[in-house]
């Protein structure tokens, strides 16, 4: 097989996977140096497919054969698709190449499990370990992590690679023993425990090899099962809080071609998962924790933001006066940003902040008029209740074509 | 009415600025001629000669500012800059923050010349010319709607190590020979013809990856064109293939997330037999 139908294969079978990010991994420069390749914290997306996504990087499998029979995959054993497999050799010259023209800053390689765990992940390592040696790469490398595979193994890609990743994939273990029957909640946390461990002991010891340096991320499906968003947010806390992760990534769960009935044949629920992403935002950059988003069980709205909903909830917190109020609940207003927090703390040390000052700023202003004040301004619809701004705040059309069309 | 002409140099403004600030001449007094336009020094107003006696202290820190803003094609490019100038040095640091009206579109300039030169490090292609050739061994064509190319290229340094690559625009071009970057305000012809006319044989593998990583079932043009304009189609080579992409995946495609070349080719599944499995 031509390398290039390898590649439409390979590529198609990797799309589901909703990470791309180059982001996070330590200055690295190839100025004066043979070898190619930089790195400097920020990630760059050098396209965008019309799914609006961003390509980062050259986001391929090793191969599509998978021993495995997970429901939601289209790589599953059962599965009716057609398999290819690239030779490390061909991943490493297909990612030089993009990366020479610029189209992408770095791998993100992941497989199907062949023959064994270990064997699989040996083999991810062994592209990872020839673009750093032999060909000097200095760009960005994501492995994906195969659970069961020898920490040794996991070790030895931590050297390599910027970032590792383990995906859940499911959000509880009962939905992973139906559709994953392979897969178990143990291994998993097994492999994040090991990376955990390998970052922590470097973090201290500058003259340690690098580690992993990009830090680990995962990725949760969403609505391949009935778990709801209140379990997922949780979920997402803990990992946070127990493995550092840098990143949880949701994906809304795709239909797959030769679909199994165990899993369902709907569009993918975006909405949902645009949703679940401004929550985990709040989660990791804002303070907030899971229980102030979704005290109980249920789902995030899918009509209004989750900064929003809280703020409805929380009327009594509100309004803010822009010249008096904490940075930390300046941030907590509706339709202001972090940025925008920091621009008004910076203004109001030279002088009053007036309304058509936040006007100026960028905000989404129709957002957060009903919760702040200025020296010239006071709501009047702060005497309004939550439920009425809740009908003039909340989006229209139906959020689902929103997702679809938008 | 001062008139004036910087020839879009940064430290040419500077002098002038200087100057006129020495003099404490208003900022509605002056005004900066467009490119190549106004004739030096066609004032009504008396100009007075030499350094003046206003002694201006400006923070190093807004000066970078103001170099980075000048990096903005548009009205009224360096006269605004003067305007902050002016204000910040006689007390009023508000004209360079968000949320006052000159700061704001202060901030707004600076904000899309980052934006261009994020565009500049995401977009460009280069492509590699015959191995024997002399000059550059990758080129690429570029269209900036903002004065970065000088400052952003040289993010490539880092990235292309000793290789030596060329980017040529409609107006400004830069070559890395392998150890020094060179700029030339105006691209030579002969590297803009460098950029513009070369082969790509292998172009192909790019443009496979791009359709086969996209998923029609997720089709939403509007987020993708809010991060990749319209503008920078032309000059890439996936440019071409969006639309029918769009089209494609409009056309029924949304049920499942395979690309068409896919489905149709023959599958294989995975019987269990005989192989050894472990995890
Ligand atoms: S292990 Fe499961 S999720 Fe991974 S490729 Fe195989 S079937 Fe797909």
């Amino acid at each position: 097989m031509q390398i290039i139908d390898k590649l439409s294969i390979l590529a198609d079978a990797a799309k589901y996977d909703a990470s791309c990010a180059s982001s996070g991994a330590p200055k690295r420069s190839s100025e004066g140096k043979s070898g190619l390749g930089s790195t400097d914290g920020m990630g760059i997306c050098h396209s965008y497919t019309p799914d609006g996504r961003c390509v980062s990087l050259l986001k391929i499998l090793l191969t599509n054969f998978c021993l495995y029979d997970c429901q939601y995959c289209v790589n599953r054993r059962s599965s009716d698709v057609p398999r290819a497999r690239f030779t490390p050799e061909e991943v490493v010259t297909l990612t030089l190449d993009f990366y020479r023209r610029n189209c992408v800053s770095g791998l993100f390689l992941s497989s199907g499990i062949i023959r064994s765990a270990d064997y699989t992940m040996e083999q991810l390592v062994r592209v990872a370990k020839l673009l750093r040696k032999e060909h000097e790469f200095r760009g960005y490398i994501h492995l994906k992590t195969i659970p069961d595979a020898d920490p040794a193994l996991i070790a030895e890609a931590g050297r390599y690679a910027d970032r590792l990743s383990v995906n859940i994939e499911l959000p509880t273990d009962a939905s992973l023993q139906t559709l994953a029957p392979e897969k178990n909640i143990g291994s998993i946390k097994q492999a994040m425990q090991t990376i955990y461990t390998g970052e922590q002991t470097v973090l201290n010891e500058p003259r340690a090899p690098k580690f992993a340096p990009a830090g680990q991320s995962t990725q949760l499906i969403v609505g391949a099962d009935d778990t709801d968003d209140s379990t997922i947010l949780h979920g997402a806390q803990a990992l946070y809080g127990n493995f550092r992760l840098r990143r949880v990534y949701y994906s809304a769960f795709s239909p797959i071609p030769d679909s199994p009935k165990s899993v369902p044949l709907a569009a993918p629920p975006l909405m949902r998962e645009h949703r679940l992403y401004q929550a985990d935002f709040l989660l990791r950059r804002y303070g907030y924790s899971a229980d102030e988003l979704l005290k109980g069980p249920g789902n995030l709205a899918l009509d209004i933001d989750p900064k929003l909903a809280w703020a409805l909830q929380n009327r009594e917190v509100f309004p803010l006066d822009l010249n008096r109020a904490e940075a930390s609940l300046i941030a907590r207003i509706p339709g202001i940003g972090l940025r925008t927090t920091e621009r008004l703390v910076e203004l109001r040390r030279q002088r009053r902040i007036r309304y058509e000052d936040v006007a100026r700023m960028r905000c989404v202003l129709a957002k957060a008029k009903p919760f702040i004040i200025t020296s010239d301004y006071h709501p009047q619809q702060a005497e309004v209740t939550s439920h009425l701004l809740y009908q003039q705040l909340r989006d229209r059309p139906a959020p689902q074509q929103m997702g679809l069309w938008g | 009415m001062i008139n004036l002409d910087c020839d879009d140099l940064f430290d040419t403004w500077r002098q002038q600025a200087r100057w006129l600030l020495s003099h404490e001449i208003d900022p509605s007094l002056v005004s900066w001629a467009a490119e190549g336009v106004g004739d030096l020094f066609a004032s009504d107003h008396p100009v007075p000669e030499g350094q003046g006696p206003f002694q201006a202290r400006i923070p190093r820190a807004l000066l970078d500012t103001l170099e980075n803003a000048a990096r903005y094609r548009g009205d009224q490019r360096w006269s605004l800059l003067y305007e902050v100038l002016w204000r910040v040095s006689h007390g009023d640091r508000t004209a360079m923050m968000a949320g006052d009206k000159l700061g704001s579109e202060l901030q707004r300039r600076i904000k899309q010349v980052s934006r261009e030169a994020h565009h500049l490090h995401a977009f460009v292609r280069f492509i590699e010319r015959p191995k024997a050739l002399p000059g550059p061994q990758y080129v690429a064509w570029h269209e900036p709607a903002h004065d970065i190319l000088h400052s952003a290229s040289e993010h490539f340094i880092g990235r292309m190590g000793r290789h030596r690559w060329l980017i040529a625009t409609p107006r400004d071009g830069v070559y890395y020979d392998g150890e020094q970057l060179i700029h030339e305000r105006r691209c030579p012809p002969e590297w803009q013809q460098l950029a513009q006319n070369v082969d790509d044989p292998h172009g192909d593998l790019w443009l496979t990856y791009y359709s086969h990583i996209f998923n029609p079932a997720r089709l939403n043009p509007k987020v993708m064109q809010g991060h990749l304009p319209v503008r920078f189609w032309k000059n890439l080579p996936e440019g071409e293939l969006i639309p029918q992409l769009i089209t494609q995946a409009r056309m029924g495609k949304q049920q499942d997330g395979q690309a068409s070349g896919i489905s149709t080719r023959a599958g294989k599944r995975i019987a269990l037999k005989g192989v050894e499995r472990s995890g």
